[in-house]
């Protein structure tokens, strides 16, 4: 079955090293923080039903899954290499754009500010900031557009949701 | 048989209202376009519709997202034909020969292909979901608690497998992500918050809705954003109407690429990517034209096409059946039913054996409408793809921030979706698969409940785990599973088998 976006081997096994000690730093917490849970002796509970138990059986199967991938990864030399060529390029700095409008509008400015004005302001600044067109007078066109765009969302969303489904917005 | 020709009879006529005809028609044409677009998903359409349709009735929600669900995988057909990009990645095989056809003038031939291999399937799908549902869920009377601590294990583990075939490995990690992620909040026997911390929004539980949102919402408008432009949409040529004799030929493809498509639905948390790949693989192995498969092959696409769709009903059938999801927008679909009053799971069609029937008249009136949409409306559609993805994306992600809060009200939900979509990016770009982590999400009740409460009745006994017959038969399927996802176990199998049957080794 062919895979997507095809990673070469050296930067996956350099990736698979990390995503393999976190694996097993998780895997290892949830076990340990699954011993500490309450076993409800005093009130007679059955050992077998005490609420640690699935919990520490499963972060030991992911411990264990991921001290697989961990051997895998360092056999395959993902230990050795320096820092793997990671961000910078276009894609790069498209991802941290969208990921500070995304996180900026849900985390911080949804709650904040009302609904609307918050939905507005992140649908114009995005879209101004992902176009790049190639004039001047374009230039304008586009960020009027945008704007009117910023301005429907904004408002067909909140007046839909409040009035048709009635849902209580942020 | 008669009865359930009655019920569904009665089942048809109770949808016969112009509101529910409406619903059909909207609800699955907007799953065609958002499987149309690149970055929508059926499972992310299916859950924003659910936000959307809580306050209505049970039946016309439940209506709205069967056809949601339908319309969107096969939607997604079209931009994997014109645009070389799955729609969906149930499409993602649809793309190997319908893009060349494409290429080749032959774009309308090609979307009436999948017209008419998205209807078959679905068809096939429905008819499987009729008569299978009754004897599964007949079957599944037999479960306790030991079985269906297996048949979660046994979903994982299956699931990881065919969702990663490349690395099951990331597969299985994926799922028991899933699984302990499940296991946050309050526990159902001692009521105790686990990993809460003192927050009562930890001890509330992770929402499989705002979850699915993030995984399949957010991180989508990640990816979409981080890939460079996409080709401007091609012209497209030719009749959209399906070629009878097209159909004619390849009818013994369809059928068998219908049957593989639902058996993929059936197998928990694999769905409709897998129904289309290995019914292309089984075309193109039997094919007498086999090298013309990836050169734009007709048989092929309507393989892909037919194998995807019928995956829909199959998936539904372990949704009724077993409470356990088959694919992930069949994961969705089982939350709606839940937050809708349903209770989906083996005593269903003792409660309630009318509402088997009710999904069957949804799908067939899905199908229809799928039909009827992919006859009329194809041509008008393809302005949706024009749709810069600079304008779309911002406003899928204002529906994932409202869809995830809308559940319950809850502000923390919205912060489960980024989180969740943060994860999925990161998951997605290290090839862990995400189907096993949402099965996971869904299982981990039933297995943490099940695996409890099993210990206990066995007073900590594992023998029953593996004596019980229906236990050992998923415990052994499990465990082969897992053995011969390693190659060097194959190899071992592998040659005393040739010497016993004495055939030349591949």
């Amino acid at each position: 079955m062919p895979q997507q976006g095809e990673a070469p081997a050296a930067t996956m096994a350099r990736a698979d090293f990390f995503s393999a000690l976190v694996l097993v730093a998780l895997g290892g917490g949830a076990l340990l923080e699954a011993l500490r849970m309450p076993r409800f002796e005093a009130i007679g509970a059955n050992p077998y039903s005490v609420p640690g138990l699935v919990p520490g059986v499963l972060g030991a199967v992911i411990a264990v899954l991921g001290l697989f991938l961990l051997v895998r990864s360092v056999r395959q030399g993902g230990h050795r290499r320096g820092a793997a060529a990671a961000g910078g390029d276009a894609g790069g700095a498209r991802l941290w754009l969208a990921l500070v409008l995304t996180l900026g509008y849900a985390a911080l400015l949804v709650g904040t500010l009302p609904f609307a004005l918050a939905t507005g302001l992140f649908v114009f600044a995005f879209i101004v900031l992902f176009e790049r067109p190639e004039s001047a007078g374009r230039r304008v066109r586009r960020t009027l557009s945008a704007a009117v765009e910023a301005l429907i969302v904004a408002a067909v969303v909140t007046h839909v949701f409040e009035e048709f489904f009635y849902v209580r917005l942020p | 048989m008669f009865e359930g020709v009655q019920r569904l009879a009665e089942a048809l006529l109770g949808f016969a209202t112009p509101l529910a005809l409406a619903n059909v028609l909207w609800a699955t044409l907007l799953g065609i376009v958002v499987g149309m677009m690149p970055g929508l998903t059926a499972t992310l359409g299916v859950a924003l519709l659910t936000t959307l349709t809580l306050k209505m009735a049970s039946s016309q929600a439940l209506l709205i997202l069967v056809c949601m669900y339908i319309g969107a995988i096969y939607g997604g057909s079209r931009s994997a034909i014109l645009l070389n990009i799955p729609g969906t990645p149930a499409n993602a095989a649809t793309t190997l020969d319908g893009f060349p056809l494409a290429r080749a003038g032959r774009a309308g031939a090609a979307m009436g292909v999948a017209t008419a291999g998205s209807v078959v399937g679905s068809l096939i799908g429905i008819l499987m979901l009729a008569t299978i549902s009754p004897l599964l869920g007949e079957f599944a009377l037999k479960f306790g608690a030991f079985e269906f601590f297996w048949l979660a294990v046994f979903g994982i583990v299956i699931s990881g497998n065919l969702t990663a075939q490349q690395d099951p490995l990331k597969g299985w990690i994926a799922g028991f992500l899933g699984l302990l992620v499940a296991t946050v909040g309050q526990e159902g026997v001692h009521a105790y918050a686990r990993f809460a911390y003192g927050s009562t929004d930890l001890a509330g539980g992770i929402g499989l809705l705002p979850a699915l949102v993030g995984a399949f919402g957010f991180s989508e408008v990640l990816v979409v954003m981080c890939q460079p432009k996409p080709d401007v949409v091609r012209e497209m040529r030719g009749s959209v109407v399906p070629r009878i004799a097209d159909l004619w030929r390849y009818r013994r493809t369809a059928v068998r690429s219908g049957l593989i498509g639902t058996t993929m639905g059936i197998i928990p948390g694999v769905g409709e990517d897998m129904g289309a790949w290995v019914s292309y693989a089984a075309a193109r192995r039997t094919s007498r034209e086999r090298d013309q498969f990836g050169k734009g092959s007709v048989e092929g696409l309507m393989a892909a096409e037919t194998g995807n769709n019928a995956a829909v009903p199959g998936a539904i059938i372990p949704v009724l059946t077993l409470a356990v999801p088959g694919s992930a927008p069949a994961a969705v679909l089982l939350a709606a039913m839940f937050i809708h009053g349903v209770r989906p799971g083996p005593l269903l069609m003792i409660e309630s054996p009318g509402f088997l029937w009710e999904v069957v008249a949804m799908c067939l009136l899905a199908t229809l409408a799928m039909f009827v949409h992919g006859m009329l409306l194809t041509r008008p559609l393809l302005y949706v793809l024009r749709v810069p993805r600079e304008r779309l994306m911002p406003v899928i992600f204002v529906l994932c921030t409202v869809g995830a809060f809308a559940i319950a009200g809850r502000v923390f939900d919205i912060w489960v979706m980024l989180a969740f979509g943060v994860l999925g990016y990161l998951l997605r770009s290290l090839h862990y698969p995400l189907a096993p982590l949402v099965l996971g999400l869904v299982l981990g009740d039933i297995l943490d409940k099940n695996l409890r409460r099993a210990l206990v009745l066995a007073d900590g006994d594992l023998a029953p785990f593996v004596t019980r017959p229906i236990s050992l038969a998923l415990g052994a399927v499990t465990v082969a599973t897992i053995l011969l996802s390693y190659p060097a176990v194959r190899a071992l199998l592998a040659a005393p088998l040739r010497r016993a049957f004495g055939a030349p080794g591949r």
